[in-house]
């Protein structure tokens, strides 16, 4: 038996046997033809060169890459339209009578030898486009890239060095049991697919590879960040136990998809998705929620070399609009540090960014940036029910100054003839305590208010949550923030706004029943979350929370709120 | 035929995304396209040839165009180089 420590992206164990994945090695076969053949060998080339091309062209048309990726893909469709190329394969066969498979692994390995011999390092990391062209053209020839997942079983866990967030998709769909990638980091976008979609999956698992053989019994404990390999017999009965519960659990949430989140006595609470990359929208479809509660914009900017444009934006709100309506898309603007985004804004260091330029103040510092994107999303209006969300707010300052923003977008679009729809709800995330004091005031100059807990914590109680050391004074259930979360409902029911959570409090159990019973409308929590979110709502009693309300709001400490709640 | 000599003025030189502009921008156009530096002639039509001129900054190209459209494909590419393929 053997543990290996990684970081888990989701919860849940899984038990299966191990099936290594690698990049396989391409079996070349060198022959001479006959020249009776030459011809069909041609065909054959151009027959697979268009395929693999309009194979690109498709993955170049997926919104969900980040324009330095579709650069790279163009690159390698345009090495495949080269017509030097043709000629040379065309020579190779016709003159040299080499077989395709011999003629295109020839062609490629002369250039990449050209290529790393140039003296030159801009070009000379380009070998690697020209290995993946041969490697995507050939496998395609050989037919290699059939199915790699076709013989593989469901009782399988997967291995592999680096995972796509498609693979990923098609994992789940075969109803594989888990995922061990050797790299990877938690945010990546397969760890968001994968963890949006419940499916056990480590990453960072260093050595795994050498350590392990195919049809081992492996064993991911997603709740404790490691992988057992060949565990003893006892160990495995556990794990067994603890997975056939985590079974059962999940079995009955499943029944809940059709069920509505309604209270025991009787109250609907919109139960609303968060969402961080464009590709979660299938698992929110699938899982019936409200709607889309938080749509993180922050990867279309931290992702790549290059700002987005307003055309690539529009295409991408407009897409997930379309999917999600009629249920509304509430869309946040920018939310990051200067940090994350120094590469491509002019952000000077900051001493302390937690308290710097972020969140609006970064859009209402470049305002161009932050037109593109008010702009894009006024049109993509139109294709379905979108909101709007400003982030780290401290008051109706900033609010004033993002409304007349908006305003001079509606009017530079109507003269430029482009159609948009500025008929939208306008909401602020309430994260800071300034916000929160002064959420009257706020609560009248929009039409919604959404509590994001993490930043609300972190600046009411002083405490940086990535800081392990200080952790324990981390505390949701500081009264601090039980008065902040009622004073910020109380303000805006009282002038008929709507109040929603969507920080981590609201996705977890513990906490759902309080904030309902301090009156919050709305929860809006990851995709994989939502199900057992929702069976804590159709659980709650409201009314009988609420009885136990004014002795929660009179608690001295977080330890006297979490025994009543 | 036309022949124009063009100096590379972007810092970077002929890397990997002007090579893609150029050819881009030449397959537009029927006629022949070349481009020499000291004795080696490439077409300019493809990628793979582009690339391999590794031209670096200061250096001289010759190019050479063929054809009904020719003073047009010049004009488009010697404009590309000397706007340093929109780069700094």
């Amino acid at each position: 038996m053997k543990k290996i420590k990684g970081n888990s992206v989701s919860n849940g164990v899984a038990i299966g046997k191990a099936k290594i994945i690698k990049k396989h090695e391409l079996y070349i076969e060198h022959k001479k033809i006959h020249k009776s053949e030459v011809k069909f060998e041609l065909s054959r080339f151009n027959e697979d060169v268009t395929f693999v091309i309009n194979e690109l062209d498709k993955l170049i048309q997926d919104y969900t890459y980040s324009q330095e990726n579709r650069d790279i893909l163009e690159s390698h469709k345009m090495i495949l339209m080269d017509p030097e190329f043709k000629k040379k394969i065309s020579k190779f066969i016709a003159d040299d009578l080499y077989n395709l498979e011999h003629a295109i692994s020839t062609y490629f390995t002369e250039a990449a030898d050209i290529f790393s011999n140039l003296n030159n390092s801009y070009l000379s990391h380009r070998v690697s486009d020209f290995e993946d062209v041969a490697y995507r053209l050939l496998s395609h020839i050989l037919d290699e890239r059939k199915d790699i997942l076709e013989d593989v079983t469901q009782n399988s866990i997967l291995i592999m060095e680096n995972i796509t967030p498609s693979f990923v998709t098609k994992v789940f769909e075969k109803d594989i049991r888990g995922l061990c990638i050797e790299r990877g980091s938690r945010n990546s976008h397969s760890s968001i697919i994968a963890r949006s979609m419940n499916l056990p999956m480590l990453v960072n698992t260093l050595g795994l590879m050498g350590n392990i053989k195919d049809e081992e019994d492996l064993i991911i404990d997603g709740n404790n960040d490691y992988i057992i390999i060949s565990p003893t017999k006892s160990v495995l009965e556990k794990y067994k136990a603890i997975y056939k519960r985590e079974q059962n659990v999940r079995n009955g949430l499943l029944k809940l998809i059709d069920v509505e989140p309604i209270t025991k006595d009787g109250k609907k609470i919109k139960l609303m998705s968060n969402i961080e990359i464009p590709q979660e929208i299938d698992q929110v479809l699938k899982y019936k929620s409200d709607g889309i509660g938080l749509f993180r914009t922050e990867f279309l900017f931290i992702d790549s070399e290059d700002l987005p444009t307003e055309e690539e934006q529009y295409e991408i709100y407009k897409k997930i609009a379309e999917k999600s309506a009629p249920n509304p898309l509430t869309i946040r603007t920018i939310d990051v540090g200067g940090d994350k985004l120094s590469n491509i804004l002019n952000i000077a260091y900051e001493e302390n960014p937690n308290l710097g330029c972020r969140g609006i103040r970064i859009s209402l510092e470049n305002i161009p940036i932050f037109k593109q994107q008010i702009k894009a999303i006024l049109r993509a209006n139109i294709h379905g029910n979108i909101k709007i969300m400003f982030p780290m707010i401290s008051g109706v300052d900033e609010l004033l100054k993002v409304k007349e923003i908006i305003e001079i977008c509606s009017k530079e679009l109507s003269k430029g003839g482009i159609p948009f729809n500025a008929d939208m709800e306008l909401g602020v995330m309430i994260e800071i305590p300034s916000a929160v004091i002064t959420s009257d005031s706020i609560a009248e100059e929009c039409d919604f208010l959404s509590i994001g807990t993490n930043d609300l914590i972190q600046y009411t109680l002083a405490v940086d949550r990535d800081n392990q050391s200080i952790s324990d004074y981390y505390k949701p259930t500081h009264p601090s923030m039980i008065r902040s979360i009622k004073l910020t409902v109380d303000n805006a029911h009282k002038i008929g706004k709507k109040v929603a959570v969507c920080g981590e409090m609201a996705s977890e159990k513990k906490y759902v029943k309080l904030l309902l019973a301090l009156g919050v409308d709305e929860l809006s929590v990851s995709p994989g979350r939502l199900l057992i979110i929702k069976k804590e709502i159709i659980d709650c009693n409201i009314t009988e929370m609420k009885s136990k309300l004014d002795r929660i709001l009179s608690c001295k400490t977080s330890k006297e709120v979490m025994k009543l709640i | 035929m036309i022949r124009k000599t063009i100096k590379i003025v972007n810092k970077l030189g002929m890397h990997a995304r002007p090579a893609t502009m150029i050819v881009k921008a030449a397959v537009k156009y029927r006629s022949e396209f070349k481009i020499i530096k000291f004795d080696m002639e490439i077409n300019g039509k493809s990628i793979m040839g582009v690339m391999t001129l590794a031209a670096e900054y200061g250096s001289e190209l010759e190019l050479v165009a063929d054809g009904v459209d020719e003073e047009f494909l010049i004009k488009e590419i010697a404009e590309m180089f000397a706007s340093k393929f929109g780069e700094e």
